[in-house]
Order: structure tokens, then C-alpha cells, then sequence
């Protein structure tokens, strides 16, 4: 085959490079407390998966990685995060920390809501309270509590839970994937020209499945615009300004239909003819 | 193939906990979705890997994660224009403001 054959040493040291980039971009993504950060993080998360895909041959497949995640996915989510503020990166703003504490920084624990029952686990509450101190041993400029009013942490309730349940998922996923090592591999190389080979077939084999993702991209983009469109009534104050309101009725001295004098008569009740169930006919 | 199979489903193994948790624990949409993404990418990294070195003379695998990205982009649309909505009726994007809209 033609091109460059990367010695052994050389392609564990690329996949490691990749490995890690990866995995620290997302461990990264979920750990900071900037919502800004966050995505900066996911990119490097995506560029280290599309490494990978390079790794594993399919060179296609790491452009449209980081043309598709990077340059339309992200653009998106750091456009909603300027949209819909980023209250951790503004309080990160006013500490004083280091690089590594403000790359990782575990973020705020849970303010205590009022939708507590009484039975609420007294072990986690010593956690966060726990996690507190040392958030503020570590990263505190005593910024903290100047906002404790507000609940400012970046992640819900069941934090420990969920951490639980992602150390959970990952130690099922990596023990099934070591303790079944046994796929039937083949060492064929694919072809180099695997561009060719894919538009080939999303163009004869899989041309239904093509024009099915076309289609359900236009719904999509039809959805997302009726969705997110700006209505008639964006703001409370646009709406109170159409909705048509009674004026204050005026008081009953300036009334102008008042019974005009000397016809006396109009005063008298009008008297009603008497109705027969008979007459109907 | 230097590098064995195992190798790069363990890494894809550790992004889809990894993704599991952010999903689960952040407060914010934007944060949720984010999560999701490290799914997918997970998932992509897993057939890629599964196609090289299983079926490497056939591409469906390829085509495979090109339509798993395409869902995945709509569903990232439609979701930031569900948020949007939200965050113009509620002014906040943190998922646990919305308890009421559980069914």
C-alpha cells in the first residue's frame, strides 16, 4: 500500500495522545464550572475523537467529525450558552485560582431546595457541606459567600447519584469489553480511497436512507424555526400593549345618556305583552 | 493493527460514562446537551472502531455513523430551539425550573 506506515511505537504514542485528549476534554466538560469552558473543552474532546478516527483509517469520517460537531454543533451550543448567560463563568471571573483549579473546577454544590422532605439523606447533605469546604479552601476568594443567596451550582441534587451511576455504567462497559476480547478480526486494510467507496454507496445502496436524513433535516430545520421563532408576545410588557383593556369607566355625573328631563313617561316600566302558550301556533 | 480493538472500546467506553454523568448531574440544558454529544461521540468512536477491524471491505458502517451524525445534528437543533423557547418563558435554562412539565 502506499503512504506512510507508522512504526509501532509511534502508533501507540498517537493513540494515546488522542486517547487522552479525548477523554480529558470530556472529563473536562463535566467538571468545569463555566458553561464557556465547557464547550472549549468539548471541542477538544471532538478533535481528539476525530485523532482516532484518523488512527483507525477512516479520514472522511474525522473531517465530517470536526466540520459537523465543530463547526456546526458547537457554534450552536456556545451561541445558546452567550444566549442564555453563563453564571459560572461570571463568578469564576472574580476569583483567584490557579490554572489547574480553574480548569477543573468542581463547581458549587446544590443549594438546599424547599422541595425537600424531611427524610432527606443526611449523608449526602454532610457530602455537599463536605465538598463545600473544600471548594472553598481550594478556589475561594471568599466569593462564595457573597452570592450564597442565590443558588448558583451548576449541577442538580443528585450529583453523587449520578456519578454513581456514570463510575457504574463505566466499569459494566470496560469489564464487558475486556472480558469478551473475542471478535472475529480480519487484517484487511480498507481501501484509501474510502471517500469514494462511501459516496458510492450512500448514493446506490443506501439512497433511501440519504433522502431519509434529507427530509428529516428539513423537518428539522422547519421545527427548530416554528419553535424558537420570535412570537408576537416575546416579552410580558409587549403582551400587556396588545391585549385591549377597558378604559376606567367614567363616574355616572358626566354620563351623556341619562334620561332627559320632562318625558316622564320613559320612566315608567314598559309593560311587557303577556305571552299565551296558546298564541303560538 | 498494532493497537488492539479493546484498546479503542475502552476509550469509547470511558466517554459514554463520562457522557452518562454529565447528563445526569448538570443542572443546565446546554450543559445536558453537551452531554449528549460525548454520547454520540462515543457511539461513532465504537462503529468506527467495530468497522476497521471487523468489516473493513464493507462501508456500511462508515454510512452508518454519517446518519447517526445527521440525527444527531437535528436533534441538537431542535433541542437549543426547545430551549430557547423555555428560556424566553422562564428566563433560566436549569432543567430542575421545569419540574412542572413532567407529565
Amino acid at each position: 500500500m502506499s503512504g506512510i506506515e507508522l512504526g509501532p511505537a509511534l502508533q501507540w504514542l498517537a493513540f494515546l495522545i488522542m486517547a487522552i485528549i479525548a477523554i480529558a476534554g470530556a472529563l473536562g466538560m463535566t467538571t468545569t464550572m463555566s458553561m464557556f469552558r465547557s464547550g472549549i473543552f468539548l471541542m477538544g474532546s471532538f478533535l481528539g475523537v476525530a485523532g482516532l478516527f484518523i488512527l483507525l483509517l477512516a479520514d472522511l469520517l474525522a473531517l465530517l467529525q470536526v466540520m459537523m460537531y465543530i463547526g456546526g454543533m458547537l457554534v450552536m451550543i456556545l451561541f445558546m450558552v452567550l444566549f442564555a448567560h453563563d453564571p459560572g463563568g461570571d463568578k469564576m471571573a472574580d476569583m483567584q485560582m490557579s490554572l489547574v483549579e480553574r480548569l477543573f473546577t468542581l463547581g458549587i454544590p446544590p443549594a438546599k431546595s424547599d422541595g425537600h422532605g424531611p427524610g432527606h439523606n443526611a449523608e449526602q447533605q454532610q457530602h455537599e457541606e463536605m465538598e463545600a469546604n473544600e471548594h472553598d479552601q481550594s478556589g475561594g476568594s471568599g466569593g462564595m459567600q457573597a452570592m450564597s443567596g442565590m443558588d448558583m451550582s451548576m449541577t442538580t441534587e443528585i450529583k453523587s447519584l449520578a456519578a454513581g451511576v456514570g463510575l457504574l455504567t463505566g466499569i459494566f462497559l470496560v469489564g464487558l469489553v475486556i472480558l469478551r476480547p473475542a471478535w472475529a478480526q480480519t487484517g484487511i486494510m480498507p481501501e484509501l480511497n474510502s471517500a469514494e467507496q462511501v459516496g458510492n454507496m450512500l448514493m446506490g445502496k443506501y439512497m433511501m436512507a440519504f433522502e431519509g436524513a434529507g427530509l428529516l433535516i428539513l423537518v428539522g430545520i422547519f421545527g427548530a424555526v416554528l419553535l424558537a421563532r420570535a412570537g408576537r408576545f416575546a416579552k410580558d410588557v409587549d403582551r400587556k400593549k396588545m391585549v385591549a383593556e377597558d378604559a376606567a369607566p367614567q363616574p355616572i355625573e358626566a354620563d351623556e345618556l341619562q334620561p332627559l328631563a320632562g318625558h316622564p313617561e320613559s320612566l315608567e316600566p314598559v309593560s311587557v305583552p303577556e305571552i299565551h302558550a296558546d298564541d303560538r301556533s | 493493527m498494532v493497537i488492539p480493538l479493546t484498546a479503542y472500546l475502552v476509550v469509547a467506553a470511558v466517554l459514554f460514562a463520562i457522557g452518562v454523568y454529565a447528563v445526569l448531574a448538570q443542572r443546565s440544558a446546554v450543559m445536558v446537551l453537551m452531554g449528549i454529544e460525548v454520547l454520540l461521540n462515543a457511539v461513532g468512536l465504537n462503529i468506527v472502531a467495530f468497522w476497521r477491524y471487523t468489516a473493513p471491505s464493507d462501508y456500511s458502517g462508515q454510512i452508518f455513523l454519517i446518519l447517526i451524525v445527521t440525527v444527531g445534528a437535528v436533534e441538537m437543533g431542535v433541542g437549543l430551539a426547545l430551549m430557547m423557547l423555555l428560556f424566553r418563558n422562564r428566563q433560566t435554562v436549569q432543567v430542575d425550573k421545569y419540574q412542572e412539565l413532567e407529565g
